[in-house]
């Protein structure tokens, strides 16, 4: 143990007097890629918050005069000093390549201000309104900042991937709040129980796990009825997904409750006269607290990587909902590969929150049994 | 009686075609990518006929192993001699090629034109002889004569003649087991043509009202004039011949139902249809007879679908050289359009256009020096790529069901597009934004001020129209509120994933312009047989398709008036009535249909001159009532970019697109050689 340690340095009566929730935390404090990672999260899901508000363009209008312009920077200086601004961009298409050029008009300098007028959305679902962090003012028709480019829709990719958080993370928190409500009751009602109903949910969990799974979900996404609304598609991919997602869960549950239910202090639980709730949530939940945290925190980036995966084959979401994996989907074809690579940086925020969450579960595993 | 001097109306047909070339569509024109539309041309002069004639080494090899007759046996008298487009070419190579699947059945199709009875020039206009050297039309229309040619024989050795279309006639043709439902090219007005042998090489079509349209139903891609490819047209024996030696032995009537019956059940089929079908198959069966330019030798169903020159095949060069030049196609399976475009971009096929798309025309000419290529655009004659076809008859929802046909509401929804965008994103700025007729190349097009017709972008037009629908309230977000429940009024698009990769963007776009006329859309993706079937049940509401084919109004109008119920996209219960003479299903409510069908239906009867002004008449009804509403077209965006090896010589600098001219049989391939 080193000096910087909490549970070294601090004195014996601090480390007793301690809540667990302290322990936990002093004990993830410790792990930096842990705490970077939430910080990481933290944000993704705030923008994810307060998408429309960051979003720059409306991420679904389209206009032809701005197809596959490639990322744009911002010039924070000129001749008179700190003047934040982007030049509008002509857009002529080559007669040889028949490929939209695009060439910056140094004449029509667009300043980028905080807090500007565009396009009508509800903050936070309650607030209508039409303010967004940064924007320029005094544009026309079709300018604006495009700071990742567009797609070949001309639609802004930067605002588009801002939105596409939205989707994106909840469908995994959704997928894992049911998974994690389903795997800890089938889990625990299979360990706690045994006999023939563990039997048969054991092996229901075989048979789901022993389906490969991209097969399954494309059967199971063929199978929506065509007349679903997006809203609805995407809910039922949801639970497409958490439906193969909880038998993870449900295994690691049964296993601890196996071999918990035989431990002393349950045993001496039960003699003292405990009802099986207390038990239950008192005595044996908080022991494998650890365990369940863990399996959530891996279950989140596979769930947030089955959404990309199945949108990006097109089994998932349909536009003109928008997620990473739709974003992706764009970049399938060798146009974009070797004509807008940008479109590819849609992965660069699949990647990082998936990173992200691993580290974090690493964290809270290794915080969750702080004597461990 | 009037007898057809084909070599006066080939030189008429190429002067019309550069003289339209210079004017139409645009910008398209000032590229160096699309040039002259050009063919070979036939020689119809006995004079010029060779005397002496040679073959390609690898038929020279058996002949002289005695398992082939030399060649002069082989051809026929009546001989099709082919002045090459540029010079006489050199025997030998393999044309590699991409394909997609068993599904792709007309990739091949197409290049086994050759066995078509009557075929088109090179604008798509014009008949030239094929199969048949030429054709007569009585004077009242009745009687539609055809001479085929003398001497001339199947693949395998057999002669060819009267016999075969009688026989296809009377014993494929009427068997209810195997054609269902009559053709109804082999009709005239309502009522059903026969077929007659005059002489060994003279077959009569007879009908009992006048039929002066026949003539180039035979030549074009129809039931009747598809050659033997057409044999597997929906699983049906749709033809005009048929192998009568071959497939006797598979027919009840010269054999035994039992006997044959057991046949397919040992084959793995459950009746002698099953069985008569696989066998009459070209795409499956190699030992089918044959009379294009080259044979099927591996099936569709493998990683190569490979075809080899016909040893008997009936056209020569003008210096006696046997066609085809080429001795093998070789189609290899890609698992998607995508692949295909990789290949074709790497330099791994000799000449393809099928599934190339022109979004990706930047990269492919990038890669032109590379992999050793040309790069040709064709633009089409088809006025939409892209059409939105509102379905007339829909009756899933009452109220949306109402607005699609009325009229008002469609020329309102046509002029809600932005074609201009839509041209400059999916187009690359190639194609002509317009309304759905054809291109002024094509004489039954009415005009050109009817491809701006309720086809421009008119936001506060179509506003007024919609408003005066009665569509006047609309929600807090400005999307109109349906007329019978306050909700929100949202229409559904239906895109099939097909022919256009970019086929959903486009659909998403149009769902943004409308947003402009407070019209909530949805665009709805699915996979094309689907499509197509719930096309057929009139359970789209608006379905996004293309007009290909209908730059011939009368041989291929499906995608222009439901008037196909077989294979509709636009309110299939009026194709039903109009196809069963009001028998069936929903008389159509608009008196424009019923007057379009008319003129549809009065146009067989009529000549040539009389028939190009109904078909004038009937597009302006089209357009004034937006039936279709037309997108972009007149592009190279299907089968409109080529890739063509430079090795490869005789290539048309421009060849028509278009259904009718099969493309590429347009190009004329049998006449294509590799340069050593």
């Amino acid at each position: 143990m080193t000096a910087a340690d909490p549970l070294a340095s601090a004195g014996q009566d601090r480390w007793a007097e301690a809540t667990q929730l302290r322990l936990t935390w002093w004990r993830f404090r410790r792990h930096r890629l842990a705490v970077i990672s939430l910080v990481i999260i933290a944000l993704f899901y705030l923008i994810a918050a307060f998408a429309d508000f960051l979003s720059i363009n409306d991420p679904h209008a389209t206009d032809a005069r701005r197809s596959f312009i490639p990322p744009q920077a911002i010039h924070f200086f000129d001749e008179n000093g700190f003047n934040p601004h982007v030049y509008g961009l002509r857009g002529v298409r080559d007669r040889q390549t028949f490929q939209l050029v695009y060439t910056p008009d140094p004449n029509r300098k667009l300043p980028v201000q905080l807090f500007t007028r565009g396009y009508t959305y509800n903050l936070l679902g309650l607030i209508e309104t039409d303010i967004h962090l940064i924007g320029v003012t005094g544009a026309q028709r079709g300018e604006g900042i495009f700071l990742l480019g567009t797609d070949q829709l001309g639609r802004d990719l930067f605002s588009r991937m801002i939105v596409a958080t939205r989707v994106s993370l909840f469908i995994g928190l959704a997928g894992v709040t049911l998974s994690l409500v389903l795997g800890v009751l089938l889990g625990g009602i299979s360990g706690l129980y045994g006999g023939w109903v563990d039997t048969v949910i054991q092996r229901v969990i075989e048979v789901l796990r022993s389906i490969p799974t991209i097969p399954l979900w494309m059967g199971l996404a063929a199978a929506l009825p065509n007349s679903w609304s997006t809203l609805q598609v995407y809910f039922a991919i949801t639970i497409i997904i958490s439906l193969i997602g909880w038998t993870d869960l449900a295994r690691v549950v049964r296993g601890r409750f196996l071999a918990l239910r035989e431990e002393d202090f349950v045993v001496a639980a039960e003699l003292a006269g405990a009802s099986q709730g207390r038990i239950i949530f008192r005595h044996m939940l908080p022991s494998f607290m650890s365990h369940v945290i863990a399996a959530v925190s891996l279950a989140l980036p596979a769930m947030i990587v089955s959404e990309t995966a199945l949108s990006f084959l097109g089994l998932g979401l349909r536009p003109p909902a928008v997620s990473w994996g739709i974003l992706l989907q764009d970049a399938q074809n060798i146009q974009v590969l070797s004509g807008a690579p940008w479109l590819l940086s849609a992965a660069v925020p699949v990647i990082l929150v998936i990173l992200a969450f691993n580290f974090l579960g690493d964290g809270l595993r290794d915080a969750a049994d702080p004597y461990g | 009686m009037r007898r057809r001097e084909f070599g006066a109306t080939l030189l008429a047909a190429s002067g019309l075609a550069s003289a339209a070339m210079a004017q139409s569509s645009g910008s398209v024109r000032d590229s160096a990518l699309v040039g002259e539309l050009e063919g070979p041309t036939l020689v119809s002069d006995p004079a010029r006929r060779p005397q002496r004639f040679a073959e390609a080494p690898m038929l020279a090899e058996q002949v002289r192993a005695g398992r082939l007759p030399p060649v002069e046996q082989r051809l026929p008298q009546d001989l099709m001699v082919v002045q090459p487009l540029r010079s006489v070419g050199r025997y030998g190579g393999t044309w590699r090629r991409g394909f997609i699947g068993p599904g792709d059945s007309e990739n091949g199709n197409r290049l086994m034109s050759a066995d078509k009875p009557l075929f088109f020039d090179k604008t798509g206009t014009q008949i030239v002889p094929c199969l048949c050297k030429g054709y007569e039309v009585s004077a009242d229309g009745k009687r539609t004569t055809v001479f085929l040619r003398k001497g001339m024989r199947w693949s395998d050795g057999t002669p060819h003649t009267a016999d075969d279309w009688v026989f296809w006639f009377e014993d494929l043709y009427k068997n209810p087991d195997l054609v269902p439902a009559p053709a109804p090219e082999m009709s005239a007005d309502g009522k059903p043509g026969r077929v007659e042998k005059v002489d060994e090489t003279t077959v009569v079509f007879i009908f009992e009202a006048a039929n002066y349209l026949f003539p180039y139903l035979l030549a074009g891609d129809t039931l009747v004039g598809g050659g033997q490819t057409r044999q597997q047209s929906d699983g049906r024996a749709y033809s005009v011949y048929a192998p009568m030696h071959y497939l006797k032995q598979f027919l009840p009537k010269y054999s035994s139902a039992e006997a044959l019956n057991a046949q397919a059940r040992a084959a793995g089929f459950t009746t002698w249809v099953q069985l008569f079908r696989n066998k009459s198959d070209w795409r499956l069966n190699r030992d089918l007879p044959t009379l294009a330019a080259w044979r099927m030798v591996q099936p569709i169903t493998g990683q190569q679908w490979v075809l080899e020159r016909n040893p008997y095949f009936y056209a020569v060069d003008t210096e006696g050289n046997q066609l085809p030049y080429i001795d093998r196609i070789q189609m290899t399976l890609a698992e998607n359009p995508e692949v295909v475009n990789l290949r074709a971009i790497a330099g791994d096929y000799d000449y393809q256009e099928r599934f190339i798309d022109l979004g990706k025309l930047p990269i492919l000419l990038e890669n032109r020096q590379r992999s050793r290529y040309r790069v040709h655009l064709d633009p089409g004659f088809n006025g939409g790529d892209t059409v939105l076809f509102p379905s007339l008859t829909y009756t899933e929802d009452k109220e949306i069901g109402a607005l699609l046909a009325d009229a008002r509401f469609r020329r309102a929804l046509s002029l809600g597009i932005d074609r201009e965008q839509l041209n400059e994103v999916f187009w690359l700025g190639l194609g002509t934004p317009g309304s759905v007729i054809p291109d002024r190349i094509i004489p039954e097009s009415p005009g050109e001020e009817w491809r701006t017709k309720w086809s421009t972008h008119e936001p506060a037009q179509a506003n007024r129209l919609l408003d005066s629908v009665g569509l006047t309230r609309k929600d807090r977000e400005g999307f109109r509120l349906r007329r019978d429940n306050g909700q929100r009024l949202r229409i559904e698009i239906a895109v099939a994933q097909t022919l256009s990769p970019t086929w959903p963007q486009q659909a998403e776009m149009i769902v943004q312009h409308w947003r402009q006329i407070g019209i909530a859309a949805d665009v709805k993706v699915m996979e094309r047989s689907l499509a197509l079937t719930r096309a057929l049940n009139d359970q789209h509401q608006i379905f996004m398709w293309t007009n290909n084919g209908t730059e011939s109004l009368y041989l291929y109008p499906r995608y222009a008036l439901p008037v196909d119920p077989t294979a509709g996209v636009m309110g299939n219960a009026h194709a039903l009535w109009f196809a069963s003479n009001g028998q069936r299903g929903t008389a159509p409510t608009e008196p424009e249909m019923k007057r379009a069908f008319d003129l549809m239906r009065a146009a067989a009867g009529q000549q040539e001159a009389e028939r190009i002004k109904t078909a004038q008449e009937v597009w302006k009804i089209i357009v004034e009532q937006q039936w279709g509403i037309g997108i972009v077209g007149l592009s190279p965006a299907f089968m409109g970019v080529r890739v063509v090896s430079e090795r490869l010589e005789n290539v048309p600098a421009r060849t028509g697109v278009s259904q009718h001219i099969r493309t590429p049989w347009g190009a004329r391939p049998e006449q294509w050689y590799f340069k050593s």
